[in-house]
């Protein structure tokens, strides 16, 4: 009690008569906290369901039967007839969009008269349930009708109503028949019986799944085997729910390259807290002196800072905590967006402040902040209590090593290139993170050279350019070197990773656009119309694709089909185009580096695939090597012919010829279209054409620049997130940097004070502080530049390339380096205004005269 | 010729709502040349009537005139005009800049006046301190003596007509500190300088041509040599 009572005189009570400075410094730590936790819980949350619906109706069965193209409708008979204890459960799992309200829902078509009495009536009594669904004896009865519908009760609709539904390109008016409880819309669906499923998207003899109940007590390994058996090639049987967990698996790499980008502003943080527990040590030190000679030890001294800097970070964690949540509102929008379109479908799920990430909150804020402390935690314990107290020496400069800072910054400085050549650990770019950790190290020590080197270079020029006070401002960094150094460290690692994240978007933008020149050959662009994901693809009719054909301004039709398979544990597209229709157009850039003419036509009719970029990366193959599919019920050998650049989605895709897919999988049913027009025919009027014949169907026809468009706003969506973590990052440094401006100037009151005694007017002083701002702001973007342009490139070379297998082209975006770089430092010079004015209102009589 | 001129002057703090009264009706006239100091014990308002005369501050009773120029009627920067122009102050810690060199020291005044020749007139501010060679050395490097040599050369490079000295030998030893007293006798002299010294010191005092006890705010005896 009496050390408490000791600690909160000694420690907290001097903190409290600062509190705008220690209001920044909570602050700062609090919002690197709350970036933490909020993409935590939003990482969790979106990526926590991917059809949770699905999962959720699944009930308790235990195994699934998937095949790539759908699993033929005989292979449920052949498990019905089996004399086995089996419950078998066919499932259609697609998507439906409400017209009205323009959402997209997963549609999950079952044996109603199997289970769905069973589940619908149960459900139908649970809390949230709509009290109007029917009693089970009518609902039966409504099963036969293949419009019939039950949806969760967050769609908000009755019994009896009618909703529109759009199911691949046409649409349906259903009933709905029941309303079950949906977990506030996390378990939301449209639910149908299967035949009805099938009816409305015309899919016959195909379903998606077939989910298995095998008995109790049983050995589910040889079950699985012994089913097995039975079923034509190319089928497989896996545990339930591997679906999800592949879908979890390829997420991974987003959410920890998110993860990381949220440490930024924690790393910016520990800076500052760094810097604050060295200023309570300089401005202390006659108290520890006294206090070392009444007898404290050093270990007490050393855990007094160490405390006072906990402190600080569970008050920033506490006041983290709220903000965080707050954040996950806004993050999770925009990474289920992100995840929707390069991933997979998903509806975000719940979020919760639950108690482990109230614990993930408390151990980064105090974790943090104590283990910024420690330095000069360890600094303020080894003085002697004699020098600590020694008169008339009011300054105590701390001894920089500026030789062997360098000599560790070069150290460290190869190693980063050492390491970042390593290659990926389990998929994840471990060496490359660790690469940008010795970086930011690096710049860490070399920032103290830095300073003292400009500063002395550049204080005579300084002085005939703006004057006495330019001199006083660059020598009064480095005669505060130390902290002056700190603090550009700060500022630089936020301008370094706004920096190399810039130029890595922006070279990841540039190669897509230029990706984009050779990837949209024909002139119109044909799809179901609803929102786009990475695994969604509805399809078109293939009437309506005939008659399309027939229009006599349409020269040629690329009908592209796309399928989400399972391939090495791993989700993937298996897509199919029409070679001899694109062979002529495509100008599409494949590693060989063969014109593409030439590699379509070898594809053409053949055993042969082409496969993308990130799926070579992904499962360790090239041309030349094979891959074996299960495709319809029968499994295959094909040949990689080549590999082409996709940056359309970070799932791998395989690409054949039409008419070699239609050999294993034979609908016909397109997904998109690319029309090409007639020579002397206008785009215009074939679109026209095109509406006019679709009357009845729901498709959307943009032109290739209309998609070039619409991929890049995508683009930019999907980066909104970055863009946001970074702005945050620099918004802490720059509040760090009004803080230990602030603080710099109370510790320099007597030398103010002083030169207002020597003649200095009111504007003079503020001109001094508002230059050193200016000073401490461009070293920090020259520093944060250069560290930046070498933590590019192992973000666009290293990194991106392990993570996700693409290749990007080096690229300087100019304009957003030139204008970002500007912004951070006009903050900087806009956040030394409030120190200013503190300097000026200082009592010159009062500071001088302190004895 | 009177260079600064206390007449009937005051000076009151409140503190927590409480008054305090540093000076109460000090009158005090000085000439260029006049070597002055200014004794008493701590907290009798030596440093008071220092910030007073030197346009620091302002009297709550009476006028302070300076070369002619009261100072009650001066804003801000107006005090900060007449400061540049003339008076000088030297101080017990010297109070020099850690990061400028002594040269640099020397000419902040005139630099901060704007002046083109401060490098020139530091230099030779230097040379009455017996300093010239010294002026790329930082404070640090310099001996206490040195360093209130220095703080002194500051104070006359602008040659001003007034120089306040608040116990410019408390940091020093009575060796240095003697000298450190004639150099300031000296340049009193030679610069026709009005020079106001508070001191602890009976040898200080001792020099000064006129010696003004402080009590409890007020002059309880000026004796002139």
């Amino acid at each position: 009690m009496a050390r408490l009572k000791l600690f909160y005189r000694l420690m907290v009570r001097p903190l409290l008569r600062e509190p705008v400075r220690m209001g920044l410094t909570i602050l700062a730590v609090a919002i690197g906290v709350a970036l933490v936790l909020a993409i935590e819980l939003a990482g969790n949350a979106a990526a926590g369901s991917f059809h949770s619906s699905m999962e959720t109706l699944a009930g308790d069965y235990t195994q699934e039967i998937v095949a790539a193209g759908g699993v033929p409708d005989r292979v449920v008979g052949l498990l019905a007839i089996e004399p086995v204890p089996l419950r078998v459960s066919p499932r259609i799992e697609d998507f439906a969009t409400a017209v009205d309200s323009q959402e997209t829902l997963p549609l999950i078509g079952i044996d109603m008269i199997a289970e769905g009495s069973r589940t619908m009536s149960a459900d139908a009594t649970q809390p949230g349930a709509h009290p109007t669904a029917e009693p089970a004896e009518i609902a039966l009865k409504r099963l036969e009708e293949p419009t019939s519908v039950w949806v969760g009760s967050s769609l908000k609709k009755k019994t009896g109503e009618h909703m529109e539904l759009l199911f691949n390109d046409q649409t349906l008016l259903c009933t709905v028949r029941g309303v079950y409880a949906d977990a506030n819309g996390s378990e939301n669906a449209i639910v149908m019986d299967l035949a009805g499923a099938e009816r409305a998207l015309k899919r016959q003899g195909r379903v998606d799944r077939i989910l298995l109940k095998i008995p109790e007590n049983v050995d589910a390994g040889d079950w699985q085997k012994r089913i097995a058996s039975l079923l034509p090639a190319g089928v497989e049987i896996r545990a339930q729910g591997a679906g999800t967990a592949e879908n979890r698996k390829m997420l991974a790499a987003f959410r920890w390259n998110l993860r990381l980008l949220s440490y930024i502003a924690l790393v910016v943080g520990a800076f500052l807290i760094y810097n604050t527990i060295s200023i309570s040590v300089v401005r202390r030190r006659a108290e520890i002196g006294v206090v070392r000679a009444l007898g404290a030890s050093r270990g007490t001294i050393f855990v007094a800072f160490v405390g006072e800097a906990g402190g600080i970070g569970l008050a920033g964690a506490i006041l983290g905590l709220p903000l965080g949540r707050l954040l996950a509102g806004g993050a999770v929008k925009l990474m289920a967006l992100t995840v929707d379109l390069l991933y997979v479908s998903s509806r975000p799920g719940p979020m919760a402040l639950t108690s482990s990430s109230l614990l993930l909150a408390l151990c980064i804020g105090v974790g943090v902040a104590v283990v910024s402390a420690l330095a000069p935690s360890r600094e303020a314990m080894q003085v002697s209590p004699v020098d600590l107290m020694a008169r008339g020496r009011r300054e105590y400069v701390a001894r920089m090593h500026k030789g062997r800072d360098l000599v560790i910054a070069a150290v460290l400085a190869m190693a980063a290139a050492l390491v970042s050549r390593l290659p990926a650990v389990g998929g994840k770019p471990l060496f490359g993170y660790l690469a940008t950790i010795f970086l930011i190290g690096a710049s860490a020590y070399a920032i103290p050279a830095l300073v003292s080197f400009v500063s002395r270079m550049s204080s005579g020029l300084l002085r005939k350019l703006f004057g006495v006070e330019a001199l006083l401002a660059s020598r009064s960094l480095v005669g505060s070197l130390g902290r002056t150094s700190v603090l550009v460290g700060a500022l630089a690692t936020a301008v370094a990773m706004m920096t190399s994240v810039g130029i890595m978007v922006g070279s990841f933008r540039q190669t897509v656009v230029s990706w984009m020149d050779h990837q949209l050959p024909a002139d119109l662009y044909l799809r179901p119309a609803g929102q786009p994901a990475a695994d969604r693809h509805p399809a078109m009719s293939a009437e309506l694709t005939e008659k399309i054909a027939k229009l006599p301004g349409v020269a040629g039709m690329d009908r592209l089909r796309a399928y989400e398979i399972d391939y090495e544990g791993m989700p993937v597209t298996l897509a199919s185009m029409e070679a001899q229709v694109l062979g002529p157009y495509d100008k599409s850039n494949f590693f060989s580096g063969r014109p593409a003419a030439e590699v379509l036509s070898d594809l053409r009719g053949q055993s042969s695939v082409l496969v993308s970029e990130p799926f070579t990366y992904k499962h360790h193959v090239k041309a030349g090597d094979s891959i074996e599919l299960a495709l319809g019920g029968s499994r295959a050998r094909f040949q990689i012919l080549d590999v082409y650049y996709d940056y359309s989605s970070e799932r791998g895709t395989i690409l054949m010829d039409r008419e070699t897919l239609l050999k294993y999988l034979h609908d016909p049913t397109p997904t998109n279209v690319a029309v090409f027009v007639k020579a002397g025919t206008k785009p215009e009027e074939v679109r026209r054409e095109i509406l006019e014949a679709a009357a009845g169907h729901r498709i959307l026809i943009s032109s290739d620049r209309d998609l070039r468009a619409e991929a890049v706003r995508i683009f930019d969506r999907t980066f909104a997130i970055t863009y946001a973590l970074e702005a945050v990052a620099v918004l802490v440094a720059v509040m760090g940097i009004a803080g230990a401006l602030l603080a710099l100037v109370i510790d320099r009151r007597r030398e103010l004070g002083l030169l207002r005694f020597l003649g200095a007017t009111s504007n003079q002083i503020r001109k001094l502080i508002l230059v050193e701002a200016g000073l401490l702001g461009l070293l920090a973007n020259v520093a944060g530049f250069v560290l930046g342009y070498f933590l590019s490139l192992i973000l666009v070379f290293v990194i991106n390339k392990q993570s996700f297998g693409w290749t990007i082209r080096f690229h300087w975006p100019v304009a957003v380096l030139c204008g970002a770089l500007t912004v951070v430092y006009a903050a900087t010079v806009l956040a030394g205004l409030y120190p200013a004015e503190v300097a000026v209102r200082l009592n010159p009589l009062e500071v001088v005269h302190e004895e | 010729m009177v260079i600064v001129s206390l007449q009937g002057v005051g000076k009151e703090y409140v503190t927590d709502g409480q008054s305090v009264k540093a000076l109460d009706g000090i009158t005090l006239a000085v000439q260029a040349g006049e070597f002055v100091a200014l004794v008493g014990r701590s907290g009798c308002g030596k440093s008071t009537l220092l910030n007073l005369a030197g346009a620091m501050d302002f009297p709550t009773q009476g006028e302070v005139l300076i070369d002619g120029i009261s100072t009650c009627t001066l804003d801000d920067a107006g005090q900060t005009k007449l400061r540049r122009e003339k008076v000088g102050f030297v101080f017990q810690s010297f109070q020099l800049l850690h990061t400028l060199t002594v040269l640099e020291n020397v000419e902040l005044p005139l630099l901060l006046a704007g002046n083109p020749a401060a490098r020139q007139e530091a230099r030779e501010r230097l040379e009455w301190v017996e300093l010239q060679g010294l002026g790329e050395r930082f404070p640090h490097q310099l001996s206490g003596g040195q360093m209130q040599r220095v703080a002194i050369a500051r104070a006359l490079v602008h040659s001003p007509k007034l120089l306040l000295a608040d116990e410019p030998t408390g940091n020093l030893d009575t060796t240095t500190g003697s000298l450190i007293l004639e150099l300031l006798q000296r340049l009193t002299r030679e610069q026709h300088t009005a020079t106001i010294m508070a001191t602890h010191s009976i040898e200080a005092a001792a020099m000064s041509d006129t010696l003004v006890r402080l009590r409890d705010g007020h002059i309880e005896e000026i004796t002139r040599r």
